[in-house]
């Protein structure tokens, strides 16, 4: 008797606590269902929307996020350079290639929430692409450091996981038809302080 | 040795039963968590503020954002709506680099949403209101909604955001000034 009642108990803490546990582990995962991705950058073109899928539905109303409208813009994030390595605040990387079209975009890092990396500095963490300088065949090249860079210089500083956040504004590639062929930048790591 | 073969067996039934029940209360629990949150944006603008009132969601206006406003080189101001009490109007004078607004319904599904390129001579003047509503309105259109976009939303309770683009901080008191004129208010017909 005493028996049976605890294999009754061993089936619902597994029932509960295993479901319970994979939901809270699924919405916790940065990679979902729903992602598009081009080279290492990752979007979510349905996220908010009523189409969306249950995870990304129930992530919405956990986080409060209130995601972007297609006529708005599309973010993207990037969390690994070019060469399969996780982005770090203390590293310097570089952001180089086409963008893709769009009234504008802007590129920040970002820590894990995607807040914007704090760096105790009055210039942002932000790029926008009207105070960028451009190549003569009009690509951007973009340099992401913790201390000054010649050209095109993201503000990053401090230590551990980084993201980079590319969004772009008014653009075409929102509407689910435009996003085939669409190339995004390269992120190449230069080196990290040690 | 037959006993514990069969203790073995029930044992191995329990867990078996247990990885069942635990597909089944992922997928429960997956639905319920938007129906049960408390933090979704809903919820945290409404200890913000009341119904109708427009409220910054960066956090330049000093405290923390009360919703997560993501891009750091822009502001966003939300109101919460009732469509059930009346038609609701949202304007904002004055001109900024680029605005963009959203209508999102009471779970943060984002239904609507377009930019000053839609808008006439790029001034956000905007009504919102339900099909049925629409109906009466269209009746007779008053003279000073001629140039508004009417938003149709199949919705009761909402919330509308406008967001704006901040290129420097020389636009800061310009944009900052935007969204403080910016008004949300149930219009009567």
């Amino acid at each position: 008797m005493l028996k049976n009642a605890l294999l009754t108990l061993l089936s619902l803490v597994i029932a509960i606590g295993g479901g319970g546990g994979s939901v809270w582990y699924a919405l916790k995962a940065q990679d979902g269902v729903g992602a598009i991705r081009i080279g290492q950058w990752t979007a979510f073109p349905d996220i908010g929307t009523p189409a969306a899928d249950p995870y990304s539905k129930a992530r919405v109303a956990r986080e409060g996020v209130l995601a972007l409208g297609r006529a708005e813009g599309l973010s993207f994030v990037a969390e690994r350079d070019a060469g399969g390595g996780e982005l770090k605040r203390e590293c310097t990387y570089t952001i180089e290639g086409g963008f893709p079209t769009a009234r504008f975009w802007t590129l920040y890092a970002a820590d894990q929430s995607l807040g914007v990396v704090e760096t105790g500095k009055s210039r942002p963490a932000a790029l926008q692409s009207y105070g960028v300088v451009r190549q003569p065949d009009n690509l951007v090249i973009i340099s992401a450091s913790d201390h000054p860079m010649p050209g095109n210089w993201l503000l990053t500083g401090g230590f551990g996981r980084m993201y980079f956040v590319l969004t772009f504004y008014d653009t075409p590639i929102a509407s689910s038809t435009g996003l085939s062929d669409v190339s995004l930048p390269r992120i190449l790591k230069v080196g990290c302080n040690a | 040795m037959r006993s514990s073969y069969a203790a073995m067996r029930k044992l191995l039934h329990a867990v078996l039963l247990g990885l069942v029940g635990a597909g089944i209360v992922h997928i429960v629990v997956l639905l319920l968590v938007p129906e049960f949150s408390e933090r979704d944006a809903w919820s945290r603008l409404s200890m913000a503020s009341d119904l109708y009132r427009m409220t910054r969601l960066d956090a330049e206006a000093g405290g923390a954002p009360v919703v997560k406003s993501v891009d750091p080189l822009f502001y966003a101001t939300a109101c919460r709506f009732d469509l059930g009490e009346g038609v609701v109007r949202i304007k904002a004078p004055g001109h900024v680099p680029f605005w963009s607004v959203s209508v999102y319904d009471r779970s943060g599904h984002n239904i609507y949403s377009f930019n000053d390129h839609t808008a006439n001579d790029g001034v956000l003047d905007a009504v919102v209101l339900t099909p049925a509503q629409m109906i009466d309105v269209r009746k007779d259109l008053p003279e000073d909604l001629q140039g508004a976009i009417f938003v149709e939303a199949p919705i009761e309770e909402g919330i509308f955001v406008i967001r704006t683009f901040v290129p420097d901080d020389s636009w800061k008191p310009i944009v900052s000034s935007f969204l403080e004129k910016s008004s949300c208010e149930l219009q009567d017909f």
